[in-house]
């Protein structure tokens, strides 16, 4: 009460004046109303505090913000989506170039070219992802001169006119003629040749190398040539030989680190009977390193073996009187794998994606033995089963089942709707032609998942907001893309083997670069945690700051408003 | 972990004739003259004077050198080859261990006890061949890959407070060394089988038939070894050969109801056993793959002197009987110091076939008392030559960093003598933790699973630098030696393990760092709030404000506060100006108030209750 009287014209003494006080006032104000006016100035002192207390409450939340940071490496969303639109928009194209050499036929080149190129559109199958750009150029060799289209591209300049002739083919040789032609041809990387020439055997033989010849009859017309011509370059040469639908076209047993290991395990199923062994040294330097070698573009390949003992088999096999042997049934095989005795292993030099291929070889116990596999059909398998154990025999059919995995068959012959064409098998497993389908299809594979498992990294960084990504995912994504880049104008300028190792180079970062343990983990920063530690802190607090400096500032607007009433009113009066 | 692709699996069948044929591929690899994988397996038996059995399985794989970079494997475990080619490793141990080793009546000091009994729980050291920068990668990848090839969780030795480098005081020691121990990890079945595994024979046939799992894991002590060694470097292009070690020691209580038949009166009398009677299993027939497939019967220096066996009258026994004739029995080469003698008798499995059995049994005829050799914490001075009685010990412990330990307060006693510190012992080296300092506080993922059952400290090694136990067996050299004797032969430090201590420390509630950060929060919000409230508060207007009500409508309550604040400020309480609108003793809203606290209390007491 003492303030009151002390401080008569303090801001607040004006709002609650007593009414004892009240009437004194009017002798010199006649017109003060203290609930409406008041002749003080409002004071700023408190709206000033409460402002600047929210101010800095203000300020502090950049800091904040900064401080509960998670460190994110850039990425570059759009070079992925660039990438996976290049290579969703226009297909990914090879370029090939087609030569087709007849010897012999007195034809116009550039009519042959026109049916031959009739004939190819007819066969090829649109491959959604992965096509080819292929040219072609035909030549008629007619020993003396050669016809030479109009069209013919630079690559056909290099045939020399009169190199082959029909006394090549004579012999039944094919392996000669195959490298005579080898030498003709030269092996150029994307350049696929096929011979037709007239004589008196009948054969057509796809080469080992990049090409084909067919021997034709004298009287036969070139129209039914050209068919053939048409079948083998597309069907042989750019499709490999396989049947549609036989196996997926991308498959391949490739790991996602561009990896296989190949391990080779001898069971001996009891070795109280008798125990096997194997020189598997020798047989990895002479057969199995040239493959090896050979696929070296596609995938990076390791061999191991081991000797298991004490593997019995997990399904029963049938004494069959007929045959005198035991026979255990195709449809059986998938029960035949004895996991629980079979140590197979997964090997631990190699890395966690690689692919690992077990090729397992069961020496069945003396009371099962001889063992044979009955096909579906009712036969006997040939190569599933051998009496007598040759090793040379045996790892053919493992690479035959080696290239089965690839997709290719083991047989040497391809059967076309125009006629059968005779393989030359390489004594390296693959053929070069086949070499290249591989890179190329390879190559397309790999691309695309590299720019499919980019774009669900990128999407599931874009869709985590709060996900920690270290500078090392950072950089193998931008490698991918970099290797995935060069991989494409590789394979645009025809560069097949190179192309076909930096995209899976491409993948394998992709791969990594998802895989990272760093992303696995669940640890990560959440909002809801975020929002869960500081919220009993920041909640009570901004509410009491901010609806004090509202308060504040209503009153203050209020008693202004006071005042200058009676600012006006004393206006008015003087 | 590892992303694990489905293997494909191609299947090739060899059917076979002739018995003859087998042998073609198998003889090319002896021509090139190479020396070939080896395995050998072995099982030795003694009987423990506190009437129990030891059993100590060994199984010993080779691999010699070769220029294949150790991708083809006949024998040896491709694994195990992978392994050290994978990790450069020189020499590796890796034990697992259930139970504890009685140093007292199991004896201390003989080469089988001395190597053989490992602490509880796992024990893992490895001598790395790679520059010191990159020990510390390879010895975590190493305890990853060896806990998914044992199935165990080897991995938690990959934290530092679980391994060290000893640089003096263990006895491999040199700084490529890494020792880590698990002292709370459980062994069971599990981690046998992948054991099992790596053998070529695993458990189907041989000596390791023997290995029934109920009668083994049924034991007192049981302890699972495994170690390697690669001898040669792999730096010149040849790859190392690898030798491999599995051994197992058990100790069992043998089943005394034979005993008891016999006779029944006398309880000192050691339980008679037979191999078939401890593991329910009889040995038929060695593992074909084994070079050498033996079973050894030991007697004791104190059991043959008990027995009264000397190097003359050791084909007859006296005291007891066994159920098969041994095929050799090998006598111990005789030492200065002690007269009696350790008698070995060999039995060869290679004789027995399925048909019949091999099974070994021993019968007691007259109870015997002796004692296992202990370790030699006893000194004297007939021990030392010049007189001066002198023994150094070794120890060796690794505490985790947030234990501490004052050196000040060790105390040492000699004949249970309290001696100074300064004059016992010589060095005392503390290599301190290298990424963690001692605060004291433990992070939340630092703790152990179960925490509140306590920290387990590793035992401590002590070892004696100046004795080695060895244990030399006359025999005759054409004989292809035994790894197991060769073995016994080999100076092998003595170093006893001392037990685990479990420390239990506070372990804090793990949802308190939530509690604590929502407790201080509010603090902190009170304190801000409270602070602006008081900044922005004009006492003079809210008094008169207060009076204004007041003067309004006075109820009953306003009343007495007014009253009471007045009192409290002394002054005397000015008269209302108005009198109480409302003169009814008890005010409507008052009544409201009253009965919501009393439901709330209600509702709260029915909640709870």
């Amino acid at each position: 009460m003492a303030e009151i009287s002390e401080a008569p014209d303090s801001d607040s003494s004006k709002l609650f004046g007593s009414d004892s006080k009240a009437p004194q006032r009017p002798d010199s104000e006649p017109e003060f109303d203290p609930k409406l006016m008041r002749k003080t100035k409002p004071g700023l002192k408190r709206l000033f505090l409460t402002f600047s207390v929210l101010f800095s409450f203000l300020l502090g939340f950049p800091f904040l913000w900064k401080s509960v940071e998670i460190y994110r490496s850039p990425l570059p969303f759009r070079e992925i989506d660039s990438l996976s639109t290049q290579l969703r928009s226009d297909t990914l194209l090879f370029p090939l170039h087609f030569h087709a050499l007849f010897v012999g036929f007195d034809s116009d080149p550039d009519r042959l070219r026109w049916s031959i190129l009739s004939e190819i559109t007819k066969l090829t199958s649109q491959n959604p992802k992965c096509s080819d750009n292929y040219t072609l150029s035909v030549t008629v060799d007619l020993g003396s001169r050669c016809l030479r289209g109009r069209t013919s591209s630079p690559h056909s300049s290099s045939y020399q006119c009169g190199s082959v002739t029909g006394g090549d083919f004579v012999q039944n040789d094919d392996v000669a003629v195959d490298e005579r032609l080898a030498s003709v041809f030269g092996g150029k990387n994307n350049e696929y040749s096929m011979a037709v020439v007239k004589g008196v055997s009948e054969r057509a033989v796809v080469g080992k190398y990049r090409h084909a010849w067919m021997v034709v009859g004298d009287g036969s017309d070139v129209e039914m040539a050209v068919v053939k011509v048409a079948e083998v370059l597309i069907k042989v040469f750019i499709n490999g030989g396989r049947e549609e639908g036989l196996i997926r076209n991308e498959f391949m047993p490739v790991g996602a680190d561009g990896k296989i290991v190949l391990s080779f395990n001898l069971l001996n199923a009891d070795p109280h009977d008798w125990v096997y062994d194997w020189d598997f040294e020798k047989i990895d330097d002479t057969l199995l390193t040239p493959m090896i070698e050979a696929l070296g573009p596609v995938a990076n390949i390791s061999v191991e073996s081991q000797v298991l003992y004490h593997t019995p088999k997990a399904s029963f096999s049938y004494w069959n009187q007929k045959l005198e042997s035991y026979v255990f049934s195709t449809k059986d095989l998938p029960f035949f794998v004895n996991s629980n005795e079979w140590h197979l292993d997964t090997s631990i030099a190699a890395g966690g994606r690689s692919k690992i291929l077990q090729f397992a070889v069961y020496v069945p116990s003396a009371k099962e033995c001889p063992l044979l596999l009955q096909l579906p059909n009712g036969e006997i398998s040939k190569t599933n089963g051998f009496i007598s154990p040759d090793l040379e025999n045996m790892f053919e059919v493992f690479i035959g089942q080696f290239r089965q995995l690839f997709g290719f068959k083991s047989l040497n012959v391809y059967t076309g709707a125009s006629g059968d064409w005779n393989l030359l098998p390489s004594e390296r497993g693959f053929t070069e032609w086949e070499l290249d389908v591989l890179s190329r299809q390879h190559t397309c594979f790999n691309l695309h998942s590299c720019a499919t498992t980019l774009g669900s990294l990128s999407r599931l960084v874009q869709s985590l907001p709060r996900m920690i990504i270290k500078d090392e995912i950072g950089k193998q994504v931008k490698l991918s893309l970099e290797a995935a880049k060069l991989a494409l104008s590789n394979a645009s300028s025809g560069v097949y083997e190179s192309s076909a190792a930096s995209s899976s180079q491409a993948r394998s970062l992709a791969e990594d670069a998802f895989f990272h343990p760093s992303i696995m983990s669940v640890s990560y920063y959440s909002f809801e945690h975020c929002f869960a530690v500081y919220s009993p802190f920041f909640l009570p607090v901004s509410m009491h700051v901010v609806l004090a400096a509202l308060r504040e500032l209503r009153r203050y607007k209020q008693e202004k408003a006071k005042y200058l009433a009676w600012k006006a009113k004393a206006n008015t009066a003087t | 972990m590892v992303l694990l692709q489905r293997p494909h699996i191609l299947l090739l069948l060899i059917g076979t004739h002739q018995f003859l044929q087998c042998w073609i591929a198998f003889g090319s690899v002896n021509e090139e003259g190479q020396k070939q994988e080896e395995f050998s397996e072995e099982l030795l038996l003694k009987t423990l004077p506190d009437h129990k059995l030891l059993a100590h399985f060994h199984f010993q794989s080779s691999a010699p050198p070769s220029t294949s970079n150790g991708c083809h494997h006949h024998l040896f475990p491709k694994a195990i080859s992978q392994l050290v080619q994978k990790f450069r490793i020189k020499e590796m141990e890796l034990s697992f261990t259930q139970g504890r080793w009685n140093y007292e009546s199991w004896g201390g000091f003989d080469p089988k006890s001395s190597s053989n009994a490992k602490p509880a729980g796992v024990e893992l050291w490895a001598v790395f061949d790679v520059p010191q920068h990159h020990i510390d990668a390879s010895w975590k990848n190493l305890t990853h890959t060896l806990s998914g090839l044992f199935c165990a969780s080897i991995n938690f030795l990959e934290s530092t407070a679980t391994y060290s480098t000893p640089e003096w005081s263990f006895p491999p020691a040199s700084g490529n060394v890494r020792y880590g121990t698990l002292p709370c990890e459980a062994v069971c079945t599990e981690n046998l089988s992948p054991w099992l595994k790596l053998l070529p024979c695993r458990d189907k046939a041989g000596i390791a038939l023997l290995l029934d799992r109920p009668s083994l894991y049924r034991g007192f002590y049981h302890s699972q070894q495994l170690h390697l060694t690669s001898t040669g470097s792999s730096s010149e292009g040849i790859d190392s050969g690898i030798i491999l070690e599995q051994t197992l020691t058990v100790v069992l209580q043998p089943n005394s109801e034979m005993a008891i038949e016999v006779h029944a009166s006398e309880k000192h009398i050691q339980p008679s056993w037979s191999l078939s009677s401890i593991f329910g299993k009889q040995v038929s027939g060695r593992c074909v793959l084994a070079k050498s497939s033996s079973v050894y019967l030991l007697l004791d220096r104190g059991l043959s002197a008990a027995n009264g066996l000397t190097s003359e009258n050791f084909w007859s026994n006296p005291s007891f009987e066994l159920s098969a004739n041994p095929d050799r029995i090998f006598l111990e080469e005789s030492s200065s110091h002690s007269k009696s003698l350790s008698i070995l008798y060999m039995f060869q499995v290679e004789k027995y076939c399925e048909s019949e059995p091999f099974d070994i049994g021993l019968m007691w005829k007259v109870p015997l008392a002796w004692f296992c050799q202990q370790t030699p914490l006893h000194a004297s001075s007939a021990n030392s030559k010049d007189g001066s009685c002198e023994l150094r010990v070794d120890v060796f412990q690794v505490v985790p960093w947030y234990v501490k330990v004052y050196f000040h307060s060790l105390r040492v006693f000699v004949d249970q003598q309290p001696r100074a510190v300064s004059d016992i012992i010589e060095k005392i080296h503390v290599s301190p933790s290298k990424d963690k300092c001692l605060l004291g506080f433990l992070r939340i993922d630092e703790y152990p699973p179960d925490a509140n059952q306590g920290f387990d400290i590793p035992s401590a090694i002590i070892s004696f630098p100046n004795f080695h136990a060895s244990m030399v067996f006359l025999e005759d050299d054409s004989l292809n030696k035994s790894p197991l004797l060769s073995k016994f032969q080999e100076k092998c430090p003595v170093m006893p393990y001392t037990e685990v201590l479990l420390v239990p420390l506070t372990t804090p509630d793990f949802s308190m760092p939530y509690n604590v950060i929502t407790i201080t929060c509010t603090v902190f919000a009170l304190y801000f709030g409270s602070l602006l409230n008081v900044l922005q508060r004009r006492v003079a207007e809210e008094e008169r404000f207060l009076k204004a009500k007041a003067a309004k409508k006075t109820g009953r309550l306003p009343l007495l506060l007014s009253k009471l604040s007045a009192k409290l400020r002394g002054r005397r309480l000015e008269p209302l100006h108005s009198p109480p609108s409302s003169s009814s003793f008890i005010n409507s809203k008052l009544v409201l108030k009253v009965i919501l606290v009393a439901g709330l209390a209600v509702g709260w007491q029915y909640f709870f209750s």
